[in-house]
């Protein structure tokens, strides 16, 4: 839903949805691999709800990355961002 | 080229499966056109039978976050050409999905004027892939089990 309010538009925070990618382990820890989440605001608030729903989470290492950039801030997200959960890499 | 899916992978440093030897072949075949290079140095990974508490690996699953490949593969060559500046090029191709004992599952071409850089760097984007390049892989052993690498 948006709201149009004299000419602003505010995005209605409802509505807001990120998509977040499990890789290595998390992917099978998430089950699907990927999983949408709605009125996230912030990384911070994110990481607490896939706690929420993946307990188990806390017990492996990962980074995370912000549409294909890897961060470690609490940073805020917006609607159609893509969050990565990434377990150390083992490639080769 | 004629771009197909495989080409496409290979576009984005990523091959579906074992790295071919068609794969192998082209990448030789393009060293005849590089006439500035004196040492072409190839390095194949292969997937090791190893034997982990009593149980042989039979393959490995690679999975890969396939829009980071490209940029992550784009800075390890930044780097590379950076560090060794009589390097011409850097060719790599990471298997995804499944590759058995014994195949093929990272290329890496370094072609350099002189032999020497053409070691040194080669081994040292070995190093940087498996340090920066998003791939996981999952071990399956002949009896089925598997262990997330």
């Amino acid at each position: 839903m948006v709201l149009e309010i004299v000419g602003l538009r505010l995005i209605d925070p409802i509505a807001m949805e990120v998509q977040v990618l499990f890789f290595g382990v998390l992917a099978e820890i998430s089950g699907t691999g990927f999983k949408h989440y709605n009125g996230v605001k912030s990384m911070g608030d994110l990481m607490h709800r896939i706690q929420d729903d993946y307990p188990e989470i806390v017990h492996y290492n990962y980074r995370v990355s912000v549409n294909s950039e890897i961060t470690d801030d609490d940073r805020l997200l917006k609607s159609g961002d893509e969050v990565a959960l990434m377990p150390p890499f083992a490639g080769g | 080229m004629i771009l197909n899916y495989r080409t496409i992978m290979e576009l984005n440093y990523l091959t579906d499966g074992p790295v071919s030897q068609e794969s192998i072949s082209r990448l030789i075949e393009k060293m005849n056109s590089m006439t500035d290079c004196g040492g072409h140095m190839i390095f194949l990974g292969q997937v090791r039978a190893d034997a982990i508490d009593g149980k042989r690996v039979k393959a490995i699953e690679y999975s890969a976050y396939i829009e980071l490949v490209g940029a992550e593969a784009e800075k390890i060559k930044k780097s590379i050409f950076a560090e060794y500046d009589d390097v011409k090029s850097v060719d790599i191709i990471h298997s995804t999905g499944i590759v058995a004992a014994g195949q093929i599952s990272l290329l890496v071409l370094v072609s350099a004027g002189h032999r020497q850089q053409a070691f040194q760097a080669c081994s040292k984007t070995v190093e940087l892939i498996k340090k920066n390049l998003p791939v996981w892989k999952k071990e399956f052993y002949e009896d089925e089990s598997y262990t997330w690498k």
